[in-house]
């Protein structure tokens, strides 16, 4: 494990109880899920329909005026913002399987995003959620384009991997899409001896060829020509709604992973790992935000990446609650807690990945 | 008509193609689905919205709700069921139940009745006739399932032109004669004679349990060849030989009809195998999931993979998981933590209860998403896999 920090990890007694603690919290929230959850993901599903719709139409009304077309934008790119975090997200978590019903549903879900939902289920829920931060297993960290800490080594390119970042962001759709595509090595690169892919590789390039061609065609070809002579105007609004988009759950999500403090961990780390100590590490793999609810519903409560990743299936809208109780436990034990401003927490990513732009000073005496 | 289906085929892959193309969903109902409930609580896209006219009490543990299908549900023939969907605590819950009136009842009035046996550990059924006292709303599948009278033409709307033609012996276990009241109701308010005997064995524990009785009685009256045995089993102990012969002593000869609890079935059809009857002649329907005792319920419990129709029994002091039963049974689900996190395991449990090792809680009865990496069968499941 590394870390910016010294904290040394408690000792195995200590985080049984940590544990039950923790467990106590989930399952004294989960009492309480029910109707008002329901009506809650209705809601926001409601509010996403009527704001894509609205989005759509304000977009062509921009041959009134440019401030209809401003107004399509924004409202469009909420409406996916929507779709993505507080729904798609947390429904393919299977935060609402509870409530058979088909349409809500973790596995059966398909979201506004270049992403094959089935491919981001397998690399997210299971890889991602499974190996949290552990390098070499999760390929989240850093996406295999940016070096995050001192785990691998430095290589030239890293000296200007925050313009690498910055491009991410803009792009993140297409990235995360890419993600598992390239970490099979489909289309370029040495193929992998050994993969875990419960399906062949053709169909893996198949699906996502097939949903970014679908989403492509609906932005950019569907609705730019239903609405002929507007194409233009129309096709860059969904242009630029997707972009705001990716650049709000770009943020969202290197604020709750790659905050200063965030930890590392090895293989080692993950053996024959007890329930304490996997929820120890998801804690210390993940970081949170502060803000308003506004700020958690429109970052799919992400800003509380913490909880979401001790209780991945939890309706998230408990988390800014469970959020209290999991600080006061982690005091209890003394482990860090690693929250703050959302301004604050995005300087610490900006400070991260500038500092690893540089070769550790090991490295740098060896070169 | 075939002209006509293909284009109607083909219309629906196209607006479907072009819903999964601009919604992401699998339909455009899908899509407006949230708005819709907004006007319409508990609309759904894939079921019938239909309203509970009244709720009917038939005797202690048994009642009786009487519905009012919504307009394009395409009615039924006597014997089928349909899976009723309601919302609790805002997760929808499906459970199947016979039709209990006939087809020319739905006719003549709009309105189907289905009678519930109330399950003592049960989440639902208790639970049901409070929530729908005041004209609630329920979903309805359309009707399914072919245990009905071989010859019965009596899809609603069309009148039976063939009377029952062979002798049929009807046995029904405490609220397993739903179907056959359907039966038995259509047979008599279509005033035919049955031309051949038609006779029914109807076992309960006391006699209070007997359900519908005066109705029973009075379609004996009406129908000339009809007869209806009560049987106690109480007094008279259960399905046997003896019985056989007391009560329908030409079985060999007639269509038989089994409706009950699953091991009243399993006796019956083995009595009539040791008494040589064809396996053609009989027809049986399971109603019903059995009531569930958490502990004690024998040692071992069976899990039926309906899709590859392997089945596998599990001991339950070295408790298994069913993602670990379907892998031993060479079946490949799919999976990914195996610790409950990615929810990649998800398969349907059609029935029966499992626990799950991770929230620590017991699962109901009936349909539900599980995750089969965290789930222990508890009592004998039925999954979708
Ligand atoms: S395999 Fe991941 S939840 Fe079951």
């Amino acid at each position: 494990m590394s870390a910016a920090s010294n904290n040394a990890r408690p000792d195995s007694a200590t985080l049984e109880l940590f544990a039950q603690d923790l467990d106590q919290i989930r399952s004294n929230t989960m009492a309480k899920v029910g109707q008002k959850d329901a009506n809650y993901i209705r809601n926001v599903i409601r509010v996403q329909r009527v704001s894509e719709i609205g989005g759509r139409v304000a977009l062509v009304l921009g041959f009134i005026s440019p401030v209809w077309w401003v107004v399509g934008v924004l409202l469009l790119a909420f409406a996916k913002i929507l779709d993505n975090m507080e729904i798609g997200h947390n429904v393919m978590h299977g935060q609402y399987d509870w409530m058979n019903d088909p349409n809500i549903n973790g596995r059966n879900f398909e979201w506004d995003h270049a992403a094959d939902s089935d491919s981001w289920r397998r690399y997210h829920n299971h890889e991602h959620h499974t190996y949290t931060n552990i390098i070499g297993k999760d390929r989240d960290f850093g996406y295999g384009l940016l070096r995050l800490s001192d785990d691998t080594s430095w290589r030239p390119k890293n000296r200007w991997q925050i313009l690498t970042y910055l491009n991410l962001s803009a792009m993140f759709e297409l990235g995360v899409a890419y993600h598992e595509v390239a970490g099979e090595r489909i289309f370029m690169g040495k193929r992998r001896k050994t993969s875990s892919l419960p399906i062949t590789r053709k169909e893996l390039r198949n699906a996502f060829f097939s949903k970014a061609g679908r989403q492509f065609f609906k932005d950019y070809v569907f609705f730019p020509l239903l609405c002929f002579p507007m194409f233009l105007p129309v096709l860059a609004g969904n242009f630029l709604a997707n972009i705001l988009r990716n650049l709000w759950t770009s943020t969202v999500i290197f604020c709750g992973h790659f905050t200063e403090e965030v930890h590392t961990f090895s293989i080692e780390d993950c053996e024959n790992e007890t329930q304490g100590e996997w929820y120890y590490r998801q804690i210390l793999g993940s970081s949170n935000f502060e803000g308003r609810r506004w700020l958690h519903i429109l970052s799919g409560h992400l800003s509380c990446q913490i909880e979401h990743h001790l209780f991945p299936d939890v309706p998230a809208y408990h988390y800014v609650e469970m959020g209290k109780q999991v600080q006061a436990v982690c005091k209890k034990y003394d482990i860090p807690y690693n929250t703050g401003s959302f301004g604050k927490q995005y300087l610490t990513v900006v400070k991260r990945v500038l500092k690893y732009s540089f070769p550790s000073k090991i490295e740098a005496a060896s070169v | 008509m075939s002209i006509n289906t293909n284009t109607l085929d083909i219309r629906h892959t196209i607006w479907s193609w072009i819903a999964r193309n601009l919604t992401n969903n699998v339909s455009f109902k899908a899509y407006f689905e949230p708005l819709i409930q907004l006007f319409f609580p508990q609309w759904r896209a894939d079921r019938f919205r239909s309203s509970v006219i009244d709720v009917r009490r038939e005797s202690d543990d048994m009642y009786s709700l009487v519905i009012k299908p919504n307009k394009q549900w395409k009615g039924f023939r006597a014997g089928q069921y349909i899976e009723l969907t309601v919302e609790k605590e805002g997760a929808w819950v499906s459970r199947f139940f016979s039709i209990s009136s006939s087809p020319r009842y739905f006719n003549d009035s709009g309105l189907i009745e289905i009678s519930i046996r109330i399950q003592e550990n049960g989440q639902i059924t208790p639970w049901l006739p409070q929530a729908l006292k005041a004209g609630g709303v329920v979903n309805l599948s359309q009707a399914e399932g072919e245990f009905c009278l071989a010859d019965s033409t009596t899809i609603s709307g069309v009148t039976a032109s063939t009377p029952t033609t062979k002798p049929i012996l009807m046995i029904a276990g405490g609220s397993g004669i739903t179907p056959f009241r359907s039966m038995l109701q259509q047979i008599s308010l279509n005033g035919l004679a049955v031309s051949k005997p038609v006779s029914l064995m109807y076992y309960a524990r006391s006699p209070e349990h007997f359900l519908f009785k005066e109705a029973l009685n009075t379609y004996q009256q009406q129908v000339p060849n009809l007869t209806v045995n009560f049987i106690d089993t109480n007094e008279l102990g259960f399905f046997s030989d003896a019985h056989l012969l007391k009560y329908c002593d030409d079985f060999a000869i007639r269509d038989i009809y089994i409706c009950g609890p699953s091991p009243m079935i399993m006796h019956a059809r083995k009595v009539l195998q040791n008494q040589n009857v064809n396996q053609e002649q009989i027809h049986y329907e399971f109603f019903g999931p059995e009531p569930v005792s958490l502990e004690g319920s024998g040692q071992a419990s069976s899990v039926l993979f309906q899709q590859s129709g392997k089945q596998v029994t599990t001991n339950k002091d070295e408790p298994k998981t069913l993602l670990t039963l379907a892998e031993d049974a060479q079946l490949k689900p799919l999976s990914g933590c195996r610790i409950g996190v990615c929810h990649q395991c998800i398969c349907q449990k059609k029935s029966g209860v499992v626990y799950n090792s991770k929230t620590k809680t017991y699962s109901d009865t009936g349909q539900e998403e599980i995750q089969l990496c965290v789930s222990v069968p508890v009592a004998d499941v039925v999954l979708a896999l």
